[in-house]
């Protein structure tokens, strides 16, 4: 799995440190003029006065004074800017966002040049720290959908939006899959009720998995649909709702009002948003617009097994701000994993 | 496609405007905007990379002829190497023909087919559509399903596994002239699937076989449109779901990569919703030279000349009464944003908030319009506060709703005032185009 964002990443981050590595003895000349560091009077630079320039463009007698009485030296931005231009390609042609790859990069940008390094410290645990940093902060944390589901009233009502062509309904079948195995009953609600032949795809599901649909006529009220389905699930009490929608372009101020009296008369307790590993740019606008108009709970991600680059990942997560639940990498019912970001950065810069 | 370039090269352009020498660091500037706009929609980064390096180059190095200005000479530029981007025209053939739609899953193959089906038969075709997904449950009933809307023909079997058997089977049963085969999604990594689309290559003799592109696809597009065109030599893209905020740039690299051109561009989710694709008009449209051509056909096809009087529009003179008839006309002809695209504004700003009427108001304003009378009509100055709650009484609105129309009025004749005044420099400029290209 992005096997690709990986390569890059190792690539970037293995340049970063060689550059730092060279930046070391460029400065390690210097000290000849102060041989007596220590005695250096406080006045030239007192510790105030660098924490206030830590982040400009650091002075010589600066550096000098880092470098020779705190055995650490200051990273330029100077050092840092091919590679992070380097960076920039890498993450733009591993499908993150522009907007989302600029983020990244300023974040690594601020959290290492001007910073100091100690000699002797590992020049790798830097450059993975702050590379780690930036991910994390975009990924976010995870959530564990079984204890979720455990800790809440049942029917745990979840609900599933996206654009079209997705994989809404695949996702929906994979999901009440896995929350089977986990020893949960699950009823599904047929939502789309407007692309031909979308009731009879999630019925077949059903039917394959064991699992009870709740359907009306194509054309019918989605929202009644969903009600039934909720009202189904408690009378026979039922652990899990999961409820499909037709796929909607957000731009579409109908059909998104549509999802909104949805969500008011079901009031899910989880709305999942499902966008596809291959998407671009436009994965983070729609993301957007979908967290502004009906609200993003939780984030799954489709045909990862398409596409080995994963930025689509993080540029939806770093658009919504919440977590991946789970990811989709294949036809099966089984092709379907919870995400875990701290375990998804840490496999990111391993060594590739 | 690509709307947010045709800003961005308006503002780096404007750098250039009335120098007779070209500024190196106005087309560093201009390069450097053209490269965010296409990689913001998705274009392959290696591509926006050699296309901006040649730009530059060209800018920098070509002599510009006489007589034409830097900025004109650097536009001049991006045209032609935007136009090898987006490809070549495909021209569509009416004959007896097989349609083999290829793509990854939910890129909307299947609404595709019915879509070209519908096309084809509008063009007096007998269609009929192969239903070769046997994979995803439901395929069958959405394909018959649109199939039976249009009244075409389709052939499948929900109950065979096996596409290669369908197809022989439909292929022998049919006798029409245009057959498409609708088939499995399937990304290129999947090796057997890739083996199944090369044997109905086979057993179809496909005259064409048209890989289908989701706008949203990422920098992903170029590689799945490299394994495609090396399975079954894709000789046309078709991009759908435009009408969402993608701007289809990873279908662009698909193009670049397949040597092929962009055949149609899906629209919208009903199944009239497909348009022909033209890639000069296309451009000339991006960098605000207008694309009087589409828009000539477009009114020939959907309109009665009563309906608009362009060139009344375009002088000013511009009443409630053609408000009115242009309104009736939208329905037919399409949104108006669309419309306006095709005029030769230069990319000069339009409210969008005269763009965005949507159609249920449009529907009030005709029945606001219908309570006025024809003086009002011919001349909205004599509208007063007597006459503007007389209007709202009969038409059953409010008065703001009468206010609202008439302040809509207003802007729209202020929107085409700007048309005719302002850019003297951009028809001297189409001018020039026309001699050159």
């Amino acid at each position: 799995m992005f096997k690709a964002l990986k390569e890059k990443l190792f690539s970037a981050r293995k340049k970063l440190e060689n550059s730092l590595e060279e930046a070391k003895p460029e400065i390690a000349v210097i000290p000849d003029a102060a041989v007596d560091a220590d005695i250096l009077p406080e006045s030239v630079s007192t510790p105030a006065s660098l924490e206030s320039e830590r982040k400009s463009a650091p002075k010589f007698t600066e550096k000098l004074v880092s470098f020779v009485r705190d055995r650490e030296f200051i990273i330029s931005e100077k050092d840092i800017h091919d590679i992070l231009d380097e960076l920039e390609m890498g993450l733009l042609e591993s499908d993150v966002a522009f907007s989302v790859t600029e983020e990244i990069l300023s974040h690594i940008k601020s959290d290492l040049s001007g910073s100091k390094r100690k000699i002797g410290t590992s020049v790798d645990s830097i450059v993975r720290s702050a590379l780690a940093d930036a991910l994390l902060g975009v990924l976010g944390e995870g959530v564990d959908i079984v204890s979720y589901i455990k800790e809440h009233d049942r029917p745990v009502k979840i609900l599933f939006t996206g654009v079209n062509g997705t994989g809404k309904t695949t996702s929906i079948a994979k999901v009440a899959k896995f929350l089977q195995n986990n020893g949960f009953s699950v009823v599904l609600g047929a939502g789309d009720t407007f692309r031909a032949g979308a009731i009879e795809q999630i019925d077949v599901h059903g039917q394959r998995l064991g699992i009870k649909v709740i359907q009306h006529q194509e054309g019918s009220d989605p929202t009644a649909v969903l009600f039934d389905t909720v009202e189904y699930a408690r009378a026979h009490q039922i652990d899990v709702v999961l409820g499909d929608t037709a796929g909607r372009f957000h731009n579409r101020a109908n059909l998104m009002n549509q999802l909104a009296k949805i969500r008011r008369v079901i009031k899910p307790d989880l709305i999942v948003y499902v966008d596809e590993a291959v998407a671009g740019n436009d994965a983070v606008i729609r993301a957007e617009e979908f967290s502004k108009s009906v609200g993003i709970d939780a984030v799954m991600l489709t045909k990862v097994d398409m596409d080995p680059k994963g930025g689509a990942a993080i540029s939806i997560a770093h658009a919504v701000g919440k977590p991946l639940l789970f990811i989709g990498t294949g036809q099966a019912y089984e092709d379907v994993m919870a995400f875990n970001p701290s375990a998804v950065v840490a496999d990111l810069l391993g060594d590739a | 496609m690509l709307d947010n370039l045709g800003s961005n090269l308006k503002d780096a352009l404007r750098k250039l405007a009335g120098k007779t020498v070209i500024d190196r660091a106005a087309v560093e500037d201009l390069v450097k905007d053209l490269q965010r706009a296409l990689l913001q929609a998705d274009v392959n980064v290696k591509q926006v990379m050699q296309l901006s390096q040649t730009i530059k180059k060209r800018a920098l190095d070509e002599q510009p002829p006489k007589g034409v200005t830097a900025r004109e000479h650097v536009l001049r530029i991006v045209y032609d190497e935007l136009v090898l981007l987006v490809g070549k025209t495909v021209e569509i053939t009416l004959g007896k023909q097989i349609i083999l739609m290829a793509g990854l899953q939910g890129s909307g193959k299947t609404t595709t087919t019915a879509k070209l089906a519908r096309f084809f038969k509008r063009k007096g075709m007998r269609v009929a559509v192969i239903c070769a997904d046997t994979f995803r449950p439901g395929a069958y009933t959405q394909i018959k399903t649109l199939c039976d809307r249009i009244q075409v023909p389709c052939y499948g079997n929900p109950a065979e596994q096996d596409a290669r058997k369908i197809v022989r089977d439909g292929l022998a049963s049919l006798k029409d002239e245009v057959i498409i085969v609708d088939t499995q999604g399937r990304h290129a990594l999947e090796d057997d699937l890739i083996t199944e689309i090369i044997d109905l290559n086979e057993i179809t003799r496909a005259t064409h076989r048209w890989l289908v592109l989701d706008a949203a696809l990422g920098q992903q597009a170029r590689e799945q449109a490299r394994r495609f065109h090396d399975a079954v030599n894709i000789d046309g893209v078709i991009i759908t779901k435009m009408d969402g905020t993608a701007k289809g740039g990873g279908a662009l690299s698909a193009v670049a990569e397949t040597g092929s051109g962009i055949v149609f561009i899906g629209q919208g989710e009903t199944i009239e919703d497909l348009e022909w694709f033209d890639p000069s008009s296309y451009i000339s449209r991006l960098l605000g030279m207008g694309d009087l051509k589409a828009l000539a056909e477009r009114v020939q096809e959907s309109i009665d000349e009563q309906d608009i009087d362009v060139n009344a529009m375009l002088s000013g003179k511009f009443t409630l009464r053609d408000m009115y008839r242009q309104l009736e006309a939208v329905n037919k002809m399409g949104p108006l944003k669309q419309v306006l695209s095709m005029l030769p504004m230069g990319g000069m700003d339009l409210p969008t908030e005269a763009l965005d009427v949507t159609a249920s108001k449009m529907n009030k304003y005709k029945i606001i319009m219908d309570s006025m009378t024809p003086i009002e009509l011919d001349d909205p100055t004599v509208l007063n506060g007597s006459r503007v709650h007389r209007i709202a009484m009969g038409a059953g609105a409010n008065l703001d709703e009468v206010r609202e129309l008439i302040k809509y009025y207003k802007m729209m004749k202020r929107t085409f005032k700007g048309f005719k005044g302002g850019e003297k420099g951009m028809q001297r400029l189409m001018k020039k185009f026309g001699k050159m290209s």
